[in-house]
Formats: C-alpha cells, sequence, structure tokens
C-alpha cells in the first residue's frame, strides 16, 4: 500500500510539471528544453531556505516560486523574440547553465553530491491537491481568451498580431506560468524525497515531459493527463529498468508522432453532457 | 614559458574547434535545406564515434580505416534518422515543434542505446592507432592528435567545397538550400537532395565524432556537443556554412580559454550569457542574412 | 464640407535588399473614403498595406495615422489603434473555428488578466459571453452564423474571404485595408462581395484602402486611386480618369497595344 502511495505521489508532481509544459509546448508549440533546470531553482530555493536558513515551509515555498517568475520573467525577456530554433537553443543553454550554477556553488546547494536531509513535509494529501488546483488553473487558462490566443498565435501569427494580440506578452505570461508551475513541483519533490542533486533538473527530464503531452495530446488537457499516467505508471507496472523505460518513451513518441500527431487521446474532449453540467452551473450562478 | 603555455592552448582550442566545425557544417546543412535544428546530428556523432571504436578494438583496423567506418555509419545514421524522424512530418507539413520533438527524440533514443550496449563507463580508443604520440616543433610539444584533426578538417572542408561548387549533387544541395520547393519544381526528386545532403551531413558528422573519440574519451553522452554545433550556428549565421565554420573555431578557442580559467563546471554559464547577448545583438549571426517574412 | 484625413502617407520607400518595393510613395485616405491601389504585379501595392499595418518598417517615410505617426509601431499596437487589414493569401488560423476566430479579436479587449483567468473569476464568464453575442452579430453581418462552429479551414474559398473581413471589423476599426478581397472569387459572387463591401463601409461609416486586380470590384468602390508600377506613383485621379489614362493603359497593356 505505501508503495503504491509513494509512486502515485510522485506521479501527481511530476504532473504538476506536465501541465506546465502542456501550457508552454502543447497549446504554445515553444520548445523549452530548460523547463526542468526551473524544477531545480525552486527545488533548491526552497531547501536551501528552510534547511539552511530555517525559513517556514510556506514562505520558503512563496519565495521559490517569486524568485522562479523573476528568473524566468528575465530569461523571457532575453529569448521570447526570437526565432524557435533560437529559443530552444537558448533555454537548452539556460538549462545546462543552471545545472552548473546548482554544480558549482557547493557550499549552497550539495553540489552534485547532493543536498540531503530536507524534513519530509510533502504529504500525499499536498500532492493531490496541489495538482488538482494546476489542472483547475490551465483549464481556466484554456477556457480564456489566453487558450484561444495560443491557438492563433500557433495557427498563424502574423494574422494574431494584426487582430491585436500581442505576442510576445502573451508568451511570457505562458512562460512564466509554466516556470512557476515547475519550480512548485520542484519544491515538492525535494520535500518528498528528502534529497536532490544536481544531475536530476537535466534536459533529459524536460524532453520526458514534451514527451508525455505530445504521447497523450498535445492540445487534450485530459489527453495529456491520461498520457501522464500511462507513461509514468507503465513502466512501473512493468518494473522496467530505467534505459529501457526511456527507450521505450522515445520508440512510443517516434509512433505517435508519425502516425498520430494530435496524441493518443488528441481528439476526446470531455462529453457534451458534463460540459453542460458546468455550463448549467454557471447560468444557475448568475 | 607563459607564451609556450598559451601556444599549447590555443593548438588546442583550434583542434576542438575543427571537431566543431565538422558539427556546426553538418549541422547547418540540414538547417539550411530543412529549416529546422537537427538535435539528432548529436546521435549520428555518438553513433560514428563507436563504430570507430568497435572497427579498432574488434576488428583491429588501423586508423584511416577506422576513420572511414565511421564516416560511413554517419551517412547511413543520418539516413535513418531522416527516414524516422523527419519524412512524414515534412510530407505532412508539420509544424516546426513537431521536428524539434523528433529530432531531440532521436538523440535521445540513439544515446540511450549506446548506454545500454556499451554502459556508462568510459571508453578510449586504443593508443596503438595512432604511431607517434607527439610531435616536437621547436619548443613545442603538439599531440599528432591535434594535428590530425586539423589536418583531416581542412581536407574534408576542401573536399566538400569542391563537392558543393562542382558536382551535380553538390549544386543541386545548394539550390535547395535556397529554396527546396522550387528546386523540387525545376525536377530534381527533392527527397533525394535531402537524403544525400542528410548523407553529406552524416559524413561530417561521423569524422567529427571519431575525431573526437580519438581526442578525448567516449561516452555514450557524446552526442550532447552537437549542441556546440548548434551555437556556433546561431554565431556565424545560419545560411553561410563559411562564417558558421569559423564560428565553431572560435568557439573551440573560447571554451577552452573558459575552462583554463573558470573551470568546466562555469563555462557553460558564460557561455549561455554570450550567446544570449547575440542572440539579441545580431541573431543573424555574423556572416548570416536576416530572415524577412513575407505578407 | 471638410473630411478628416484619417490615414496620410509622406515619402514612403521601402528597399528589401537590392529591390527596391516601393519609390516614394504619397497618399491619403480620407474619412468615408474608399481609396483605391492598383497596379501590375510586383508594383509594391501589398508593400505598401503592409508598411501601414506595421508589418514591415518602411526604409523612408512617414505615415501619420490621426495625427500620430505609427512607423515602427508593432502591429497588434497599429491594430488596436484602429487600422484593421485582410490578406491576399488567407491568413486565417490553422484549427480553429469560425467563431474562435472572431472572437480573437476581442482579446486585447479582455475585461479580466492573467490571474482572472487563471481562477475562473466570474468577470471572465461574463466577457466571453459578451464577446460571443458580438462575435455571432459579425457572422450574421457577413452571412456566416451558420458555419460559426465549423473549423474555419474547411469551408469553401468565398467563405473563408468572409470569415477574414469578419475577423477584421471584430476589431472595431475607423480603418480597413483589404488585400484583394476579390482574389479567387469566381465570376457570380463577385457582385455579393462588392454589396457586401460597400454595405459595411455605409454602415460602418468606414475609410478603407483597397487594392484588388478586378477591375469592376475597383470601379465600383472606390472615390480615388493610385495607380503603382515597378513601385513607383504613375498616375491617381478618380476612377473615370483613371480608365482613360493612357500612361495607366500602357503599365497594363504595354506598348504595342496603344497604336493597335
Amino acid at each position: 500500500m505505501a508503495y503504491y502511495l509513494t509512486v502515485s505521489t510522485s506521479i501527481a508532481i511530476v504532473l504538476i510539471s506536465v501541465m506546465g509544459t502542456h501550457l508552454l509546448t502543447g497549446m504554445n508549440g515553444m520548445f523549452s528544453l530548460g523547463q526542468a533546470a526551473f524544477m531545480g531553482l525552486g527545488a533548491y530555493t526552497a531547501s536551501i531556505l528552510v534547511v539552511t536558513f530555517g525559513v517556514p515551509f510556506p514562505i520558503a515555498v512563496v519565495a521559490s516560486i517569486l524568485v522562479t517568475l523573476v528568473v524566468a520573467y528575465f530569461v523571457g525577456f532575453a529569448t521570447l523574440r526570437i526565432r524557435q530554433d533560437f529559443f530552444a537553443l537558448a533555454l537548452f543553454g539556460f538549462g545546462q547553465a543552471m545545472i552548473g550554477l546548482f554544480t558549482e556553488l557547493v557550499q549552497l546547494t550539495g553540489g552534485a553530491h547532493g543536498f540531503t536531509n530536507i524534513p519530509r513535509i510533502t504529504t500525499p494529501t499536498l500532492a493531490f491537491v496541489s495538482l488538482a488546483v494546476v489542472i483547475f488553473i490551465v483549464w481556466s487558462i484554456r477556457r480564456s481568451h489566453f487558450g484561444r490566443d495560443s491557438l492563433a498565435i500557433r495557427g498563424n501569427d502574423m494574422a494574431a498580431k494584426s487582430s491585436g494580440i500581442d505576442i510576445f506578452k502573451h508568451r511570457m505570461v505562458i512562460f512564466m506560468i509554466s516556470s512557476a508551475f515547475a519550480a512548485y513541483a520542484g519544491v515538492l519533490l525535494a520535500f518528498y524525497n528528502r534529497y536532490i542533486d544536481s544531475n536530476s533538473f537535466g534536459w533529459m527530464i524536460s524532453v520526458t515531459w514534451i514527451i508525455i503531452v505530445f504521447f497523450g495530446g498535445r492540445d487534450s488537457l485530459i489527453g495529456t493527463l491520461l498520457g501522464g499516467v500511462i507513461l509514468l505508471v507503465l513502466p512501473e507496472v512493468l518494473r522496467f529498468a530505467s534505459e529501457w523505460r526511456i527507450t521505450l518513451y522515445c520508440i512510443t513518441i517516434l509512433f505517435i508522432i508519425n502516425v498520430m500527431p494530435k496524441g493518443l487521446f488528441g481528439s476526446i474532449k470531455l462529453p457534451k453532457f458534463v460540459k453542460q453540467l458546468f455550463t448549467k452551473k454557471q447560468q444557475e450562478a448568475e | 614559458m607563459e607564451f609556450r603555455l598559451v601556444l599549447q592552448q590555443i593548438i588546442n582550442g583550434l583542434s576542438l574547434g575543427a571537431i566543431y566545425s565538422l558539427i556546426a557544417v553538418g549541422f547547418a546543412m540540414i538547417f539550411n535545406i530543412l529549416k529546422f535544428s537537427n538535435f539528432a546530428h548529436g546521435g549520428v556523432l555518438g553513433f560514428s564515434a563507436y563504430a570507430g571504436f568497435l572497427a579498432a578494438t574488434k576488428l583491429g583496423l588501423p586508423l584511416f580505416p577506422v576513420i572511414l567506418v565511421g564516416m560511413l555509419t554517419g551517412a547511413v545514421t543520418a539516413i535513418i534518422i531522416e527516414f524516422i524522424a523527419f519524412r512524414w512530418i515534412r510530407k505532412r507539413n508539420g509544424q516546426l515543434v513537431y521536428f524539434f520533438v523528433t529530432s531531440i527524440t532521436m538523440l535521445m533514443l540513439l544515446q540511450q542505446i549506446l548506454i545500454i550496449y556499451f554502459g556508462k563507463a568510459f571508453d578510449y580508443y586504443p593508443i596503438t592507432l595512432i604511431k607517434t604520440k607527439v610531435v616536437h616543433l621547436g619548443e613545442l610539444t603538439i599531440a599528432t592528435n591535434y594535428i590530425l584533426t586539423l589536418i583531416a578538417t581542412v581536407l574534408a572542408f576542401s573536399l566538400l567545397t569542391w563537392v558543393l561548387k562542382k558536382t551535380k549533387v553538390g549544386i543541386a544541395i545548394r539550390a535547395a538550400s535556397n529554396d527546396l520547393v522550387a528546386t523540387g519544381l525545376m525536377g530534381i526528386n527533392a527527397d533525394f537532395i535531402v537524403l544525400a545532403t542528410f548523407a553529406v551531413s552524416g559524413m561530417l558528422g561521423g569524422l567529427s565524432g571519431v575525431l573526437y573519440g580519438l581526442s578525448a574519451s567516449l561516452t555514450p553522452q557524446i552526442g550532447q556537443i552537437v549542441v556546440k554545433g548548434f551555437i556556433a550556428s546561431v554565431l556565424g549565421g545560419l545560411g553561410s556554412l563559411t562564417g558558421v565554420a569559423i564560428a565553431a573555431f572560435a568557439l573551440g578557442l573560447i571554451e577552452v580559454f573558459l575552462i583554463a580559467t573558470i573551470g568546466s563546471g562555469l563555462s557553460p554559464v558564460v557561455i549561455f550569457f554570450i550567446m544570449v547577448v547575440f542572440l539579441l545583438v545580431r541573431p543573424q549571426g555574423v556572416a548570416g542574412q536576416s530572415f524577412v517574412d513575407k505578407a | 464640407m471638410e473630411n478628416n484625413t484619417m490615414i496620410k502617407i509622406t515619402n514612403l520607400s521601402k528597399t528589401f535588399g537590392g529591390l527596391c518595393a516601393v519609390q516614394d510613395f504619397n497618399g491619403e485616405l480620407d474619412e468615408k473614403q474608399i481609396v483605391g491601389i492598383i497596379g501590375p504585379n510586383g508594383a509594391g501595392k501589398t508593400t505598401i498595406l503592409n508598411t501601414i499595418s506595421g508589418i514591415y518598417k518602411p526604409t523612408t517615410g512617414t505615415i501619420m495615422y490621426k495625427d500620430r505617426d505609427i512607423v515602427g509601431m508593432k502591429p497588434c499596437d497599429i491594430n488596436r489603434l484602429g487600422i484593421a487589414r485582410t490578406y491576399q493569401n488567407i491568413n486565417l488560423f490553422k484549427e480553429m473555428t469560425v467563431i474562435e476566430t472572431i472572437k480573437t479579436a476581442y482579446s486585447w479587449r479582455a475585461t479580466y488578466n492573467v490571474l482572472g483567468a487563471m481562477f475562473s473569476l466570474p468577470r471572465v464568464h461574463k466577457f466571453e459571453k459578451d464577446i460571443q453575442e458580438r462575435s455571432m452579430r459579425w457572422l450574421e453581418r457577413v452571412g456566416l452564423e451558420d458555419h460559426a462552429d465549423q473549423i474555419a479551414q474547411s469551408l469553401p474559398y468565398g467563405m473563408q474571404r468572409r470569415v477574414e473581413i469578419a475577423r477584421a471589423l471584430a476589431t472595431e476599426p475607423d480603418v480597413l485595408l483589404l488585400d484583394e478581397p476579390g482574389a479567387g472569387i469566381n465570376h457570380s459572387e463577385i457582385q455579393d462581395l462588392v454589396d457586401l463591401i460597400k454595405g459595411l463601409y455605409e454602415e460602418l461609416e468606414l475609410s478603407i484602402i483597397l487594392i484588388d486586380h478586378r477591375m469592376d470590384v475597383i470601379m465600383k468602390l472606390c472615390n480615388w486611386i493610385y495607380v503603382q508600377d515597378f513601385g513607383k506613383s504613375i498616375a491617381q485621379g478618380t476612377p473615370e480618369q483613371i480608365q482613360n489614362d493612357p500612361i495607366v493603359i500602357k503599365a497594363y497593356l504595354g506598348e504595342e497595344d496603344i497604336n493597335a
């Protein structure tokens, strides 16, 4: 029982980051290999604040997210106006730079040997409730003009511009939210596993999240979640060694993108009657 | 004494830069034709490096056949990558992000295959491949490796220039770099050109993989130096192979200098900042042209 | 009766590398006027529109919109000031439905910010409901209300044009730039298009700059016409003047035909 709880809690935490990637890469087509570095930023900031400086956990969480938002703002400012290729490269470079910092600032971070003795504060409840809140936020964003604008910019950025959409501002908002999600997931992770090291936040982790999003359905919220559950649970169930897990992911996504580019669940939307349930409730509330 | 050290480092940097330039040009060729960044080129690198390693250790081949094996593996790997990762998306006019996903996935997949087969530990090309370890030029002691790398790179680029300027295939590739669709309309088989470009790019990648393996150690993660090729392409200017090659040499020198001064841990940080400055100030690179969208 | 000048273009030039697409263009659009720009292919007409809407930055020259120089402004800001446009190659949003396409025109006017969007505050629902109604009215105005939920790019060409026009109108502009609205429209539908544009022009009191190759469209709609050839202005005048101007005829038909 405890095993299942551990696994599902870990999966819930990863899904929080995946939700960020769903917004950034799935809906907006922004290919960032540096999102895992934001997870590391959140994890290290909170861990250092709590363990080294005795800051209470809630304040550390808020501080981690604020730090990440600031860093994301500056990175975004430098990189969001340029071509997609260069954005991808720049975010990769950012990720490498962050890992370099995590490894080099050994006094602060424990470097490659890791940061240990982090108290366990993340409970399964906290993780699941957080995931639920994050899902709600992403669902809300999708229904708002931000969701529409994401599709519009992706569909034809020139037409989007001449319809009044400020593409840079839009991308900045999405990028900051996505990075904040990754950072928060990093905090939860650090205070669940009680240990983090600079090797856990590299580009391959970012790619895993992207694979999950495109496997499940880049435009479908449920698709991404279901896809994530499948890809994260399957290796546990089938007891794969980690090298084969990655190989499996790669082969799967290559297959899916070639054969079903919208993702496994890409065309699924909430059945109409469930949707009507929500809209009815809203109409009654007015 | 100081001067000699600096000179050694310069040669070191040039040798590294030579490898980077081979990677960068191979990378840029694909970019020019298909207009996207092929991360999977790193997989070509890695596979070729290990193929050369196997040729040297299992088959006991001498230096030049080993290099040829590497180049051939590179070409074959690149062609396979084009078929699996890019062909169908291109036929569908897929969005850019799909190419990114498949190319990074291929890189990861090829890397994983190497990890599974060879394990995560270091491997080394047999030292018997190069007869003389060092060459003495006056006061300098230069590893033969570096000289080999530089000569091989110069030869490869000379050959490449000849192919691009004098052969039918090469001219077709240059035309396709300008406008793939128009070239197709001219009666040239666009699919074949793409394949040819991948093959040439793969051979360059294969050569760089073997040379890198010879001068350093082998790990499955070796493919990640493809990013250096990407950076050099940005700095040099996409669209200009010469600019890219020169930028790669510069990058090699800069990197050697950075590692000597601030260490290998922090040099990615500095390189990131240099890159960002370039992207903001001169995104078309030193030699490239800016792209203007037509309404 | 003095009409206000909506757009005043002075000494506009645009070069791309060695190619001079537009050379020293001067033109004006008065309030409630329909101005046409015509000329053979490559004459620089679309380039002029692109500089007005901010897609290109002019090499030299000024573009005044209501006493404000808009050169160097971002396309989104120019649109927010009140200039909307359509495109020669229909630029609809891939994979979006017709109604969603129209709604994007209202995005920048949203009454909620990102925090509101993140938490589905009541004002979000209120605004979304509001623009749903307004967008539907635009669709009714162009006759597409029955196709609101279809994917825009799946519609026939003529309807796609109308979607583009509706999207431009939904930004509630004072000035409308139409780039070859008649392109690809077959002969029987052209009159409908002209009527539609005329009707919208009168109802909404728009000022329009119109580019087209179809002389019937231009002559029926425009009060004033500028003629371009190889980037240079070669003539301007009323439709009647232009029709009979030998310079214009020569530009379109070539020298031999004048004497034939």
